[in-house]
């Protein structure tokens, strides 16, 4: 019997992965155990949590000198997941294994045998599955991420089952992948907001074309609530965008077992004390931040003006590439992060400027200030802003001819959102200059509305391109080709003309 | 920056009413200025939408008509005016309680901006020499050459307690033509001007064109516009919604006026909230 065994394990830097090749060679000489390969901290851990396992799950431990590499040898290596393939490759070099393991292996172990779930399985079994390897041997507390992506995938709860399955003398079957999660029932539904129909329409438009939206407003005027109805009125998840979300919600370890695979779009709303780390991510290795785990949904952030100016400062990247690229020494993370921004926030310190039943007691050097805490780079990237005004009480107990339920107006968000794909993108807000140049053509009549927009510079270059996307929703929400007037003076009173 | 002096040509003669005349007087902008006709518009810091459209209107009137709006370049009132008549394409002096070179350094934001604007189309001038800071005391003087200075007095907003009616005693004591703008009944705001109305101390302001025409030049007359939507925005801002209710405006013609109520420069869009230019 050759003393070198192999087994398959997977790298994970941020979303990136890579096949890593777990070899193990059993030779004789004083007792030494070796991990090489560029291992980290957590990997070179993994001798003691190995040895104790293979000796406490009934196995014997070679008092010989083992030697693991794992290879392609050059690149950094993190994380608890190559626990198992080293534990199988030396059982394998020992003899103590019958059949080298043929599919991917994942999982850490602990000091009894027992197999832990790691971070990051979804993102390594879909690499495992782009090579063609389509078993994946992993913990149980992960066979739902590596079933739901369709793999077959074998659960093991502990070392020596999972011996005892390479054995022939209990096989383990496959596991089935999980029943997808029941759609959401939404906390707010836009039926219990009375009034607001501007905020509302904004908030049909955000939907519909994945436009950033502020809402402001005095305290208690509702704009959380409309924020917190967004998801109730946004399209459901297509499967590959279902795929590449849950992927980033793996990576931060933040996975259902029971519904690995997410069943809604994210809604993200993380507190105004928030660090830029937390919200754009960070740490070695680097984690996904808010941003990042709001992809392809959308982040609410509340009290926008709260938050420090450098933390929104760092939205600009995000908002503008759909990715953030988080660069540290030891290397770099890109992770997706295509959201739609929800930001909501007072419009003067005390909160009651411009609502007429209470007087706002803040000079307008302080309300100058508060304002000047968004920077221009950060509204200009935000399509779509919205006064919320305070709704009397007569009207919030007056009875509205039926005001329309969010999933109305999720159907029209949908419907939208076909006719947006029939062009080539999933919104409009994606849309490429030159795609803004080919699908948002104006009409005749709106021509010179545009051209007097621009001619009094109230636009910049970027913004131009913004209000015709945000144009080419509102007409795609009626179900219009051409843009007209009305769609595009719509989009214009939406960004703030001044 | 330059010291006038009271034997100075370029002194205005105006300011020899008060004693003792502020010797010298300290300017910085454009010198034959202090001569003009000029009209003074004051106010509260904490204004209401009202005051500050109205402020706005009187001040781009009177500026247009050739009136140099004089202020005291503080928040409120005195900021809205100074801007507006700027706006118009007119001229404007503020009149500091505090030295030229020590208001230039600590001024920010609005303040900052409006004051290099003044100093290229208007002056900023003050009795206290430049790097004078300012203290609390040193306003009540700002106040008088305020009301020197300027041929009439306009009180656009003020509660009562306000220094802007310190100014308005002192257009009384100097015998300038004092105005007062009516406000609505029951609002903090205007206490003070309506009180100077009530007490005979100040004559109501109707308008750009008699206050013109008592320095000696001619405005348009205030008229209500006759627009339903310029008139649902008087008393302040209103998003898009509250319009909609009041005028009873379908809303895509509603949307196509206010586009163009913008363009013209009629209506100012304060972030979804619309308001009246002035």
């Amino acid at each position: 019997m050759g003393a070198v065994a192999r087994t398959l394990g997977c790298a994970l830097w941020g979303l990136e992965t890579a096949l890593v090749t777990v070899e193990v060679d059993v030779a004789n000489g004083l007792p030494h155990f070796a991990i090489v390969g560029l291992p980290d901290t957590a990997v070179q851990e993994a001798r003691e949590r190995v040895r104790a396992a293979i000796r406490n799950a009934g196995f014997e431990f070679p008092l010989r000198r083992v030697t693991v590499n794992l290879a392609p040898a050059e690149r950094r290596k993190e994380g608890t997941g190559f626990d198992l393939p080293i534990a199988l490759a030396i059982l394998r070099a020992t003899g103590q294994l019958a059949l080298e393991p043929d599919g991917l292996c994942l999982g850490e172990l602990a000091l009894d045998g027992a197999l832990r779930p790691v971070r990051g399985a979804m993102p390594r079994v879909r690499r495992a599955l782009a090579a063609g390897i389509t078993r994946v041997y992993v913990p149980a507390g992960n066979a739902g991420e590596a079933a739901a992506l369709g793999a077959e995938t074998v659960p093991f709860a502990t070392l020596r089952e999972a011996v005892a399955h390479f054995d022939g003398t209990a096989r383990i079957a496959a596991a089935t992948a999980p029943a997808p999660a029941a759609p959401p029932r939404w906390a707010s539904d836009l039926r219990d907001i009375v009034g607001q129909e501007t905020p509302k329409r904004a908030l049909e438009i955000a939907a519909a074309g994945a436009h950033n939206l502020l809402l402001v407003g005095p305290p208690g005027t509702g704009k959380t609530l409309l924020a917190r109805a967004l998801p109730s009125i946004l399209p459901p998840l297509d499967p590959d965008e279902a795929v590449e979300a849950s992927a980033v919600h793996s990576v931060a370890g933040l996975i259902d077992p029971q519904h690995p695979l997410l069943a809604a779009r994210p809604f993200r709303a993380p507190h105004h004390t928030a660090s830029h780390l937390a919200l754009v991510g960070g740490g070695t290795p680097p984690r996904p931040g808010e941003v990042s785990l709001a992809h392809a949904g959308a982040l609410f952030l509340d009290e926008f003006a709260e938050y420090q100016r450098q933390v929104l400062e760092t939205l600009r990247e995000p908002l503008e590439e759909g990715a953030i690229t988080i660069s540290r020494a030891g290397g770099a993370a890109t992770y997706p992060a295509r959201f739609v921004l929800i930001a909501a926030m007072n419009p003067c310190p005390c909160g009651h400027a411009g609502d007429p039943t209470a007087e706002c007691t803040c000079l307008p050097d302080a309300i100058e200030r508060y304002r000047g805490r968004l920077s221009g780079p950060v509204l200009d990237r935000i399509d779509l802003r919205v006064h919320v005004p305070r709704v009397p009480y007569e009207r919030l107990r007056a009875e509205e001819p039926a005001r329309e339920c969010s999933a109305t107006v999720r159907d029209r968000v949908c419907t939208a959102r076909a006719r947006m794909r029939a062009r080539g993108r999933r919104t409009n807000a994606e849309l490429t200059i030159a795609e803004v140049a080919r699908h948002c053509r104006l009409d005749g009549a709106a021509e010179p509305l545009m051209a007097e927009a621009m001619r009094r510079r109230t636009l910049s270059a970027r913004g131009y391109h913004r209000v015709l996307r945000v144009a080419r929703t509102a007409a795609d929400l009626e179900g219009s080709e051409r843009i007209g007037p009305d769609h595009l003076a719509t989009a214009l009173l939406l960004r703030a003309l001044s | 920056m330059i010291a006038l002096h009271p034997h100075d040509p370029g002194y205005p003669a105006a300011l020899r009413d008060l004693v003792p005349a502020p010797d010298p007087l300290w300017l910085e902008g454009l010198e034959g200025i202090l001569v003009r006709p000029s009209v003074a518009i004051v106010g509260t810091r904490r204004m209401s939408p009202y005051g500050e459209r109205v402020a706005r209107e009187l001040a781009g009137a009177l500026a247009r008509a050739g009136a140099v709006v004089v202020s005291g370049l503080a928040q409120g009132i005195d900021c809205a005016a100074h801007g507006a008549a700027i706006d118009a394409g007119g001229s404007s002096v503020a009149v500091l309680g505090e030295g030229i070179t020590s208001f230039l350094g600590n001024a920010r934001g609005r303040r900052r901006r409006l004051a290099a604007a003044m100093r290229a189309h208007g002056a900023l001038v003050s009795p206290y020499p430049p790097i004078v800071p300012a203290k609390g005391w040193m306003f009540a003087k700002r106040n008088a050459v305020i009301a020197a200075l300027a041929r009439a007095v306009i009180v656009a907003e003020a509660p009562t307690g306000s220094g802007a009616l310190i100014t308005a005693a002192d257009a009384v004591r100097l015998g300038r033509p004092l105005f007062a703008v009516p406000g609505p009944l029951g609002t903090r705001t205007s206490e003070g001007t309506n009180e100077l109305i009530a007490s005979g101390a100040a004559r109501a302001c109707l308008g750009p064109d008699e206050v013109a025409r008592i320095v000696g030049l001619v405005a348009a007359r205030s008229v209500a516009t006759g627009d339903p939507l310029l008139d649902a925005l008087a008393s302040g801002p209103l998003d898009l919604d509250e319009l909609a209710r009041r005028t009873r405006i379908d809303r895509s013609a509603l949307r196509a006026r206010l586009v163009a109520l913008v363009f013209s420069g009629a209506v100012v869009d304060q972030g979804g909230r619309f308001g009246r230019a002035g």
